[in-house]
């Protein structure tokens, strides 16, 4: 872990230089991946430090970003603060909602707590159509971001680096949270309660506290959001936004600091480039999610943390040829997984099936080849491939195992 | 006063429904300490299930293999997936079973749009039962409510005066013992998790004509079973039973009336007061309907954080 600091350090200059790098295409996805990473992280603080599962963390994010929008609105348009400040109106009013509703939630623990989160926050996406002052009904929210301190905050660049400077200052913030006292304390939390209570804690209060910081947190996020596309709809309250913030954060692994940003910032990005090529991203992005955590309970950057920090005691060779050995065979399992959930989305879409006349169905397009759907060839060449993937995975396994007992 | 009775009709015959999800999910909670988020998926299951059979067999089969089906489902879930899980904890089981809760909805809409289909009560059950003052009152909701409560008669004599009822409440209390005493504690688990499933999927093959069959079912009923749960305590039938009455009912009471909270606020002279604030004041108890189960759940967490009949944790 000696290199750490150093990866850091290229990661943050490489993020500085990116506008420079990329397209304005793919700069639009860095920022949206900037605003999935510190929603992450936020949710990774109650979730990964604190132990405590919420399933409903799209209400705060909503809350800052309405509030960022109502707060540029605010004196004519003027904005209530200097646009690039605007942030803290939505960390503070995710602050004040996080201690309400975490006074609420962490009254009960564990799978309560869960059901608990998830009921507020469709609560408040029950009411906001009816709040038409506040969340501005079907069209939402809209506003402009005015210029401040000798920044346009017209172009795109200008909001990378505004959201850039707040993401990479929240995750330091986020960091030395989990130094002080309050954010050790949330550790216990997490492993044993009754002992912290029997210790003379507080831990309602305490959960309230983490809850809150946490929900401000979400809170920036949702302001950058909303400064981003300069509207808010309270299409963003809705249950999509919380799974998926869940869905990210553990697919990235809850119990290592940066693994939720991680998972945020990758799955953002695949979301964005597959956006054009399937239809069915959040299927996918599902699997992925009940994959890792049957198989890697720690979530991806938790296992490859773990690995680096106890090896296998192999030598990195063997341990470099069993993982590409896997990577390998697992991608062709993937291919022929993605193969056959694409042909049956194509062959189940409502324009294929108005093309179909009187039992001639017409050929599809898939992978630059096409296949006719009522053939054997195209099932048999996707279940064959993801068949022959599982069974070398199996291999490679079963050759570690019999390494391992060979050695013991 | 009909308008009331009718209200009063409807709520028992939804609180019914929700009991018939509720059940399950507590039944599976309090022998495997796993909170199944995607019960309300098999609920979604059963009618997605019953809707694509109903033309190939008829209404009446269909209400019946959908629920075997989606016991299959049920098992395989349990056999393969949570299982498979176990050793990483109950929190994992809770997110596995929130992942599958997701890939089942998407799959429902790749397979069947994302907008509701077109699932109806069959006509020979589409007729009146009785009318009250010029109203009719559907025979399918009494229907509805009927099937719930044959079941519940049916599960409560299985699990009190039989032998595999004995086996299954025991298995709750002292799994080890169960399994010393010669009896297969995983396929009980199995089993029941199947059954649990499978009483979701015939409330949803049911429910799914009366209401609308769409891929966002499983989520709002989901979430009213989980304030039921809550309400009503985790684990105890009772406490699932007299909290879903309670929301079926203040639910359909809400929905036909027409009281503001700026209402009572004009008996103390501050009614002009109120009209000035709006929001929240003025708006009709009809359209806070839906979030009223949301506000009991938070006034029994502040009053009873146990729920009704749950025992303290």
């Amino acid at each position: 872990m000696k290199y750490a600091p150093l990866l850091l350090l290229v990661t943050v200059a490489v993020l500085i230089a990116l506008p420079w790098l990329v397209s304005g295409s793919m700069l639009n996805a860095a920022v949206q991946m900037l605003i999935a990473a510190l929603f992450a992280m936020a949710f990774g603080l109650l979730c990964g430090q604190a132990g405590m599962l919420s399933f409903g963390h799209a209400a705060y994010f909503g809350v800052g970003a309405f509030a960022a929008v109502h707060a540029m609105n605010a004196f004519g348009g003027e904005g209530l603060l200097p646009t690039p400040l605007l942030p803290l109106v939505g960390g503070a009013t995710g602050l004040v909602s996080g201690l309400l509703a975490g006074y609420f939630s962490t009254k009960r623990t564990g799978v309560y707590f869960a059901m608990i989160t998830l009921a507020l926050a469709e609560l408040l996406h029950a009411l906001a159509p009816h709040l038409k002052t506040v969340f501005g009904g079907e069209a939402g929210v809209s506003s402009f971001r005015m210029p401040a301190w000798g920044i346009g905050f017209g172009s795109l660049n200008d909001v990378y680096f505004l959201t850039l400077v707040w993401t990479l200052l929240c995750i330091g913030l986020l960091y030395l949270f989990s130094k002080t006292p309050l954010g050790r304390l949330a550790l216990g939390l997490r492993e044993n309660a009754h002992r912290l209570r029997f210790l003379g804690y507080n831990t309602h209060a305490l959960g309230t506290l983490i809850f809150a910081v946490s929900a401000m947190f979400a809170g920036i996020a949702g302001a950058l959001q909303s400064m981003n596309i300069e509207a808010a709809n309270y299409v963003v309250l809705e249950s999509h936004i919380s799974t998926a913030v869940v869905l990210n954060s553990f697919i990235g692994g809850v119990r290592v600091f940066l693994g939720p940003a991680i998972g945020g910032a990758v799955m953002t990005f695949f979301g964005h480039v597959t956006s054009d090529l399937t239809r069915v991203w959040l299927l996918y992005q599902g699997i992925i999610f009940v994959l890792v955590m049957m198989f890697l309970p720690r979530g991806l950057v938790g296992e490859l943390v773990e690995r680096i920090r106890n090896p296998s005691g192999e030598g990195f060779a063997r341990t470099l040829s069993t993982l590409l050995a896997r990577l390998a065979s697992l991608a062709i399992a993937a291919f022929g997984a993605v193969f056959l959930i694409e042909f049956l989305q194509r062959v189940l879409s409502p324009e294929y099936r108005a093309g179909v006349t009187d039992g001639n169905w017409p050929d599809i397009a898939l992978f630059s080849y096409d296949w006719a759907p009522l053939s054997v060839l195209p099932w048999a060449f996707g279940l064959g491939l993801f068949g022959i993937g599982i069974a070398l995975v199996t291999m490679v396994n079963r050759r570690v195992a019999a390494r391992k007992e060979a050695q013991a | 006063m009909d308008q009331i009775l009718f209200a009063l009709l409807n709520g028992t015959i939804y609180g019914l429904l929700l009991f018939m999800v509720s059940a399950g999910l507590t039944l599976i909670f309090g022998m495997m300490g796993v909170l199944n988020f995607a019960h309300a998926s098999f609920y979604m299951l059963g009618a997605y299930f019953a809707y694509t059979l109903q033309p190939l067999t008829g209404f009446w089969l269909a209400i019946i293999l959908a629920p075997i089906l989606v016991m299959g489902v049920g098992i395989l879930v349990e056999r393969f997936i949570l299982r498979h899980v176990h050793e990483h904890g109950h929190a994992h089981e809770l997110l596995v079973t929130f992942g599958l809760s997701v890939v089942i909805a998407e799959m429902i809409k790749m397979v069947y749009g994302k907008f509701a289909v077109d699932y109806r009560v069959p006509a020979e059950l589409n007729f009146a039962a009785f009318s009250l003052s010029g109203i009719d009152y559907p025979f399918y909701r009494l229907f509805m409510g009927g099937i719930a409560v044959v079941m519940f008669i049916a599960i409560y004599l299985l699990l009190t005066k039989t032998r595999v009822g004995i086996v299954v409440r025991s298995a709750i209390y002292r799994p080890q013992m169960v399994e010393a005493l010669g009896h297969n504690v995983p396929m009980v688990f199995m089993g029941v998790f199947g059954i649990g499933a499978a009483l979701a999927g015939l409330a949803g093959a049911v429910a799914g004509a009366f209401y609308t069959t769409n891929p966002n079912m499983a989520l709002e009923l989901g979430v009213m079973v989980f304030v039921v749960v809550v309400v009503g305590g985790l684990g105890s039938m009772g406490g699932a039973m007299a909290a879903s009455l309670l929301i079926g009912i203040t639910n359909s009471l809400a929905v036909g009336s027409d009281f503001r909270i700026a209402d009572i606020l004009t008996w103390i002279g501050m009614g002009g007061w109120a009209e000035e604030i709006g929001g929240l004041l003025t708006m009709r108890m009809s359209s806070l309907a839906a979030t009223l189960p949301f506000f009991i759940m938070l006034l029994v967490l502040v009053l009873r954080p146990s729920g009704l009949m749950g025992e303290k944790e």
